[in-house]
């Protein structure tokens, strides 16, 4: 059983899915099915590097971001309106994150490159949580295959950033958010996502390309194309189609860009 | 003749005797490397070491104390796999990466000690803490085949130290807890060091 635990795949995808795909079913008739992101995500934490807080590096602020996003979310979904200010405001939460996450490492390099790395995660992660708010959180289908693509995209390109560990954290958002979506394939009802997944699902993976970034190899361009995944996923399908039709076109959509982003982490390998 | 061979003899033989106060070492970076191995899938034992380090020393072998300061930076990392090849990246950019050393966030890892044991004029244990990942625990050196005296590569005009060091810590003490099984926790060291007297 333990040898189990230790395998990557169980600690990176099948744990996170089960866990996901639980939350999901579970929570869903609170309005709270989004939590399947954070519970897939917890689950790959726990496994992987454990809830240790000290002493607090870039990585484990990424985590704790990324269990405090979905508490955010809550609150934002249940008390108050979704505004394209709110939007803005937690897009320049997002740039802020980045800063507070890598500035010290930022700092040890010189200007130029820590500029360009800096203002690459800060615009990414501002651009990917604006973005997802505005456009996507909004619809079930739409999010979950946005979280689906970011989260196997920046995985897939973390690992070919040198960064197995990230890798895994970014597949384990990609498992919740296939369990999101296969809930609402098998059912052919949209469900609520709302700032409750997108928040979470965009700043976890984002952040943790950003890191792949800073701390491995991960070109600065492949993060820039990542964040274009949920332009993917905002892209027209047919109005009539079936939930489950829209889940895999808008999914297709998401990993078409997320694969040029793996393409060009290759590339620059 | 005899009273002349037994001062030409304990002349001889000064530099090696008890030095009357402590003396302060510089780390000699060509011939002072922090070697590690760990057991990999259980099976074969991959080693690698870090290509520099600086550190100073203090002995004071009539009192039988010393210490002793080591930097190294991470990045100077290698296990001899930097070619990647086929593969996304080679050993030593993943080791260099979050899942091992973070080298970008932890640029140097240090070991601070104090020589607790001597055997005879040689230090036998010191005891001391290794600052890795920005974690500090302790951790015990044990010393073999320590020596002091003139440097025969300079005439014998400079004083030097030299001896190994070994000790061996958990990896996951540290926060290093990437695939752990598969790439055993314990990480076994081995330190060349060499040192010049100031």
């Amino acid at each position: 059983m333990q040898e189990m635990f230790a395998n990557p795949a169980v600690q990176g995808a099948v744990a996170p899915f089960i866990a996901g795909l639980a939350v999901a079913a579970l929570l869903e008739r609170f309005r709270l099915g989004g939590l399947a992101v954070v519970a897939a995500f917890a689950t790959a934490v726990y496994f992987i590097a454990g809830f240790t807080f000290a002493p607090l590096t870039a990585t484990r602020k990424i985590i704790l971001l990324g269990l405090a996003a979905p508490v955010a979310g809550i609150v934002i979904d249940f008390a108050f309106r979704p505004t394209r200010f709110g939007a803005t405001l937690l897009a320049l939460a997002g740039a802020a994150a980045a800063a507070w996450i890598f500035w010290p490492v930022l700092a040890q390099k010189d200007w130029a490159r820590g500029l360009l790395l800096g203002g690459t995660a800060a615009l990414a992660a501002a651009w990917t949580v604006g973005f997802s708010q505005t456009r996507l959180a909004g619809d079930g289908v739409r999010a979950g295959a946005a979280g689906l693509a970011l989260g196997a995209g920046s995985g897939a390109a973390a690992i070919l950033g040198a960064s197995l560990t990230y890798g895994l954290y970014g597949i384990a958002v990609a498992a919740g958010s296939g369990a999101f979506l296969l809930l609402q394939m098998i059912t052919g009802k949209r469900r609520h996502a709302g700032a409750t997944f997108m928040l979470a699902a965009a700043v976890i993976t984002i952040l943790f390309a950003a890191a792949a970034m800073i701390l491995a190899q991960l070109p600065w361009y492949a993060v820039l194309a990542l964040a274009l995944v949920p332009v993917a996923a905002s892209l027209p399908v047919p109005a009539g189609a079936p939930v489950w039709l829209q889940a895999v076109l808008l999914s297709i959509y998401g990993f078409v860009v997320a694969g040029i982003a793996c393409a060009l982490a290759w590339q620059a390998g | 003749m005899s009273r002349k061979l037994a001062v030409g003899l304990i002349a001889a033989a000064l530099p090696f005797t008890a030095a009357a106060a402590p003396e302060s070492f510089t780390i000699d970076t060509y011939h002072t490397f922090p070697y590690f191995e760990v057991v990999h899938l259980g099976t074969s034992v991959i080693r690698g070491h870090f290509q520099k380090i600086t550190g100073k020393m203090v002995l004071d072998t009539a009192a039988k104390s010393g210490t002793i300061e080591l930097a190294v930076p991470t990045g100077t990392l290698t296990t001899g796999d930097n070619d990647k090849g086929s593969r996304p990246r080679a050993r030593d950019e993943h080791m260099r990466s979050p899942d091992f050393f973070n080298v970008a966030e932890f640029p140097t890892m240090s070991y601070k000690g104090k020589a607790t044991k001597f055997n005879g004029d040689a230090p036998a244990a010191v005891e001391g803490e290794l600052t890795l990942l920005g974690v500090t625990k302790p951790l015990t050196l044990t010393m073999e085949r320590w020596k002091c005296g003139p440097d025969p590569r300079t005439q014998g005009k400079r004083y030097f130290c030299g001896g190994n060091a070994t000790g061996a810590f958990n990896r996951s003490d540290f926060g290093m807890k990437f695939i752990v099984g598969p790439v055993s926790d314990e990480v076994k060291l081995w330190i060349s060091i060499e040192a010049f007297r100031d």
